[in-house]
């Protein structure tokens, strides 16, 4: 029997009908007979949830620390599911785990950030990592984060990614060991004697003329440029009708893009109404905000995933990836369906020159390498480790 | 490319203005402050207090920040290091700040005047929460209270509205008379005037804009304000005056300047916001004339990549800074392969667009760390740090192979290429402009040995790449000086022997050089832009020679050979009627001949301008048919009415079984489209009439007739017409 190497990780996915089934086929695939140390689920809200992390546990063993989240599908080495699982496990001396849980309440969303990001606490690492996954429509995102945030500061970078449940936007769940929580952040710091890239991209453009969110509530937008929003977004469509027939009818994807200085900071508007004339999404838009309606086509979207690969790697102080933790934007799913996810797969197998990787597509993206904002939207961030 | 800083004020100032106490306004303003310009870490310092500590994780270094608003440009910050601080005073008096930090980039003028700005706006909010709650404390007048807010929220609104007007890049003189006209209304009654200082050693002051009726302010007062940086109140004639200065880019630039009727006990507040107003007029100043210039003196704007000054900057910086020479840097040069093309047929939109996408893969061939520029037209570079040759060549294949991908630009895939040449530092003192330039060099010759190559800087590059300079400039001397000629091959009827036409034929006897070869200019022609005219020269003077010889032989017909860079200049179509209209040829006389590869390359450029030719009666020639990519997809496409047989498939003495089984294909083919075939290269009398045998229609070659200079030209027609049907012209090539 091989030994055990100081730093492993290793990926594992299935289509399995069969919840405890898919959680064991994938856990196995992943943790291959080593002994883990940590083992990250994400999996379809069509999932018998528990009976599917007692299948995970099987293979994991007592000790390993389970986190996870729901999805708007699933993504790894072998591709893309919906309605799947997939399980990324690392383990070996090199790395130390801590877990910590948090409820959100509506009241002050920035508390949970904060106590998730507890899981840092006595860590002491030279590379060190806190990955969060949270509750995707609390509508707080940004909150949560910064709650991170303050607690930990600059010093440790920040991933992760918003638990969705498919298309339904009713209720996420998140996975802490064998529990099944919903409304809450899981935060999981990872410490490690070796490199960690983070990378973070997009592929997105700005349509001109950009608008000014002259009258905003949290996610929601009342009008832009003194309009009601969802006129101006009807309009810009070329479309004319309510709400549904510019979200329901295959423009389901209405991106709209913060001026920001390196780029733009996407949100995205899924829904509106056609009463108040409104427009929301999952996170916040300040009023005041200029933006810009966003539009891609695949070969940026695709070009965007390149990049958030090469860049979390490029951090790697040259060594090779063991492998690589995506969060990639449920609304890329939507902008990619139709072919486009195979090629991203491949975009990112040639990205990571065939490195595994594991993942899925999220309500709202999370990563703060550099400044201090952590909350994305349509990007895939990855985080690379060696 | 507007700024993203002035588009974030009104964001932050409505964040900071909703909040209802002091606490909360302090950590709006850090939070967005911090995350507006991309810094880790924010704080204030209020009343010798730091609150609303924003990034530092549990240890907040409480002393380094009130040395950062003392004035310390640096912030060192537990576990993180040493960061870039800027301290941004909430207000004239007090030593109170806004502070943010950020690691890695020190702060532009740009920034600092938006923090300064959100410095103010946060010391005025605050303020105004102070007074809100010292009023709430006595529950007094719930009336001024109400109103207190009520003009806290218009100057939201009327801020909000002068920012659209910046964003929309309304014309200035709009934006300035919005400021000064919403002032007014929130200052009622007042009038107010923007004064702003001229160039010049004397900085006059001109009245920049005005709302209200009152007489233009004194001078002194907008003078005294911009003098002490900061706003001031002065009493007069029983009512007051207020100014406030403003700045670009950080320099003094004039005055808001607001005449009051009367005293009112809020004077404080109207002073801060009028400067608030003052802020936003320094901002759209900035906006148009400051940010904009400094961007595009450093930034290609289409890819917002650096340019050449920048990236020469950076590169100078990389080669300072070099310990030893042991850690290379390289400079990789990209030049695009046909995107002249795709520019002159889908626009300049679509070719702004290309480059841009093309920047984007470019970003991601690279680490994070190294630089790439846009340097001009279709010519980009990469910087890479500590990079040995082996390494700059894995990412120069790297990026040939992605700009190999298929482009999405204006609705249609569009392929290009590149070729890469790559300079490595080798001494202490190089200079960057000459290591870009070998990299140039390598890119020159990586580009002459075929598309799509990587090639590393020799030192015996540079003299080639001087002569292919040199003869950039003696083609265009040839142009000017007509240093070029025709010669004419004619075309065989091969069934009886008979000329069907010429073929124009340019030659070149350089002074300097001796006789070159078109098969040397002509790429250089074309990658020069010189073609298009070289182009133009031999097709009108070929018409007007086969116009005069028609009046003998008026079935004569002119084949003219076409470059894909011809073929894709919009004004293509009109440029070969215009020379046959001036010669007096009809069109149905004359065959534009086209190389397979140009077709097949660029399937959708120049289509519209071949259709336009034929419906006109021109004629289409496939050159070198059969070379490689034979698509029977385009002949069908295509207005084609003649394939010219590749001299390769004939050229050997004996032709084997299977070059003939490939030429009847060929003449099967032609025959099943109605296309008229012509075996280029015939060279003797076996080959003749192997061809003849395989029914194809048409011939040249040494065999038939050499290419003669127009003098001569008569003659062998006269000789072949009267000729019997072996058809040879030239003796002289049997003999």
């Amino acid at each position: 029997m091989q030994s055990t190497p100081h730093r492993w990780f290793g990926v594992g996915q299935s289509s399995a009908p069969d919840s405890r089934k898919a959680g064991a086929e994938a856990a196995a695939e992943a943790i291959g007979g080593r002994e883990s140390k940590a083992v990250f689920v994400f999996a379809s809200v069509a999932h018998d949830l528990p009976a599917l992390l007692k299948g995970v546990r099987m293979e994991a063993g007592p000790d390993a620390e389970i986190v996870g989240a729901t999805t708007m599908g699933e993504l790894g080495s072998a591709g893309t599911t919906d309605g799947g699982i997939a399980v990324a496990a690392l383990g070996g001396d090199g790395f130390t785990v801590q877990v910590r849980a948090a409820q959100i309440h509506r009241s002050d969303p920035r508390a949970a950030g904060a106590a998730a990001a507890e899981a840092l606490h006595g860590l002491d690492d030279e590379n060190q990592v806190l990955v969060l996954l949270a509750d995707g429509l609390s509508g707080q995102q940004h909150e949560i984060v910064r709650g991170a945030y303050s607690s930990i500061g600059a010093s440790v970078p920040l991933v992760g990614g918003f638990a969705a449940d498919d298309r339904r936007f009713r209720q996420t769940y998140q996975f802490l060991g064998d529990e099944v929580l919903t409304g809450a952040v899981v935060g999981l710091a990872l410490g490690s004697d070796g490199p960690i890239g983070i990378g973070v991209a997009h592929g997105w453009r700005r349509k001109e003329p950009p608008m000014v969110v002259t009258k905003a509530s949290g996610p929601h937008i009342y009008q832009l440029d003194g309009e009601p929003a969802l006129d101006v977004l009807l309009r810009r469509n070329e479309l004319e009708g309510s709400a549904e027939d510019l979200f329901d009818r295959g423009r389901a994807l209405q991106p709209l893009g913060l001026s920001r200085r390196s780029g733009e900071d996407i949100r995205v508007i899924h829904a509106g109404d056609d009463e108040a004339r409104s427009i929301w999404g999952t996170a916040d838009v300040p009023q005041g905000a200029l933006v810009w309606l966003m539009e891609g086509d695949r070969q940026s979207m695709l070009d965007g995933a390149a990049w958030s690969c090469t860049e979390a790697i490029a951090r790697l102080d040259g060594l090779p990836p063991l492998g690589v933790l995506a969060f990639d934007c449920g609304g890329r799913w939507a902008g990619l369906v139709e072919g486009g996810l195979d090629q991203e797969i491949q975009a990112m197998r040639t990205a990571l020159s065939d490195a595994p990787f594991a993942g899925f597509y999220t309500l709202g993206e999370i990563a703060r390498v550099r400044g201090a904002l952590g909350t994305h939207a349509l990007t895939l961030v990855t985080l690379a480790l060696a | 490319m507007e700024s993203w800083s002035t588009h974030q004020l009104t964001e932050y100032f409505t964040a900071v203005n909703a909040a209802e106490d002091e606490a909360t306004a302090i950590a709006g303003a850090v939070e967005r402050a911090t995350e507006m310009v991309e810094a880790e870490v924010g704080a204030v310092v209020r009343e010798g207090r730091i609150s609303g500590a924003y990034g530092f994780g549990p240890v907040v270094p409480e002393a380094a920040l009130h040395e950062v608003a003392a004035g310390q440009p640096i912030l060192v910050v537990p576990y993180v290091g040493e960061m870039h601080a800027i301290s941004n005073p909430l207000g004239a008096e007090s030593g109170d700040a806004l502070i943010v930090a950020r690691m890695g980039e020190p702060f532009e003028p740009s920034e600092r005047q938006m923090l300064q700005g959100m410095g103010q706006v946060l010391g005025l909010a605050l303020r105004s929460i102070r007074v809100l709650a010292a009023e709430r404390r006595l529950r007094t007048e719930k009336e001024q209270q109400a109103t207190s807010a009520q003009t806290r929220q218009r100057l939201v609104e009327s801020l909000l509205t002068i920012q659209r007007a910046i964003s929309a890049r309304r014309p200035l003189p709009e934006i300035l008379d919005a400021v000064t006209g919403g002032a007014a209304e929130l200052l009622a009654g007042a009038t107010v005037t923007l004064m702003l200082a001229e160039g010049g050693p004397d900085r006059r002051l001109t009245v920049a804009s005005t709302c209200g009726d009152a007489a233009a302010p004194p001078e002194s007062l907008a003078r005294a304000a911009m003098a002490g940086g900061a706003a001031l109140i002065r009493p007069d004639n029983g009512g007051c005056l207020i100014a406030a200065p403003v700045r670009v880019t950080g320099e003094m630039a004039g005055s808001l300047v607001a005449r009051l009727p009367a005293t009112t006990s809020g004077q404080n507040e109207q002073r801060d916001q009028l400067a608030a107003f003052a802020q936003q007029v320094s901002l759209a100043l900035t906006d148009a004339r400051t940010v904009e210039a400094v961007r595009e003196a450093h930034h290609d704007l289409i890819t917002g990549l650096p340019n050449r000054a920048l990236f020469l900057k950076i590169l100078n910086r990389v080669l300072a800074s070099r310990d030893t020479t042991a850690d290379p840097t390289s400079v990789l040069f990209i030049d695009l392969d046909r995107f002249k093309a795709v520019n002159d047929s889908l626009g300049h939109d679509a070719g702004d667009q290309l480059l841009a996408l093309v920047a984007r893969r470019l970003r991601g061939c690279v680490r994070a760390s190294d630089t790439t520029a846009r340097l001009g037209g279709d010519e980009f570079a990469a910087l890479l740090h500590d990079s040995p040759a082996e390494a700059a060549e894995v990412v120069g294949a790297r990026i040939v192979a992605t700009l190999k991908e298929p482009f999405r630009v204006a609705g249609r895939e569009v392929f290009i290429g590149a070729s890469v040449g790559i300079a490595i530092s080798r001494e202490d003192d190089e200079k960057s402009e000459e290591l870009l330039h070998n990299a140039d060099v390598a890119m020159y010759r990586a580009k002459k040995e075929g598309p799509g190559r990587v090639l590393l800087y020799q030192p015996y590059m540079h003299a080639e790449a001087l002569d292919h300079l040199s003869l950039r400039g003696d083609l265009q001397r040839a142009l000017r000086e007509g240093e070029f000629r025709l010669q004419y091959q004619p075309l065989i009827r091969l069934a009886d022997g008979r000329p069907a036409g010429v073929e124009a034929l340019i030659r070149w006897h350089s002074p300097t050089r001796g006789f070159v070869s078109p098969v040397d200019f002509i790429p250089i022609a074309e990658e020069f832009g010189l073609i298009v005219d070289i182009g133009q020269w031999v097709l009108e003077t070929s018409a007007a020679q086969v116009a005069r010889w028609r009046r003998d032989f008026p079935e004569l017909g002119l084949n003219v050979n076409v470059s894909g860079h011809q073929l894709v200049h919009p004004r293509f179509a009109d440029n070969v009627m215009r020379a046959l209209g001036m010669a007096g040829l009809p069109s149905s006389a004359v065959t534009l001949e086209l190389t397979e590869s140009v077709l097949v390359s660029e399937p959708d450029l120049g289509r519209s301008a071949l259709q336009v030719l034929r419906e006109l009666g021109v004629q289409l020639s496939i050159d070198d048919f059969g070379t490689g990519y034979s698509s029977l997809a385009y002949l069908r496409e295509l207005p084609v009415d003649e394939l010219k047989v590749d001299r390769a498939f004939i050229a050997r003495a004996e032709l084997t079984a299977e070059d003939l089984a490939l030429v009847r294909t060929i003449v099967q083919l032609a025959q099943i489209l109605g296309l008229r075939v012509v075996a280029e290269g015939i060279e003797n009398a076996a080959q003749l009439a192997a061809l003849r045998g395989l029914g194809c229609g048409y011939g040249q070659g040494f065999h038939l007739c050499r290419p003669v200079d127009p003098e001569e030209i008569p003659a062998r027609l006269a000789e072949a017409q009267g000729e019997s049907p072996v058809g040879v012209l030239d003796h002289r090539s049997t003999a």
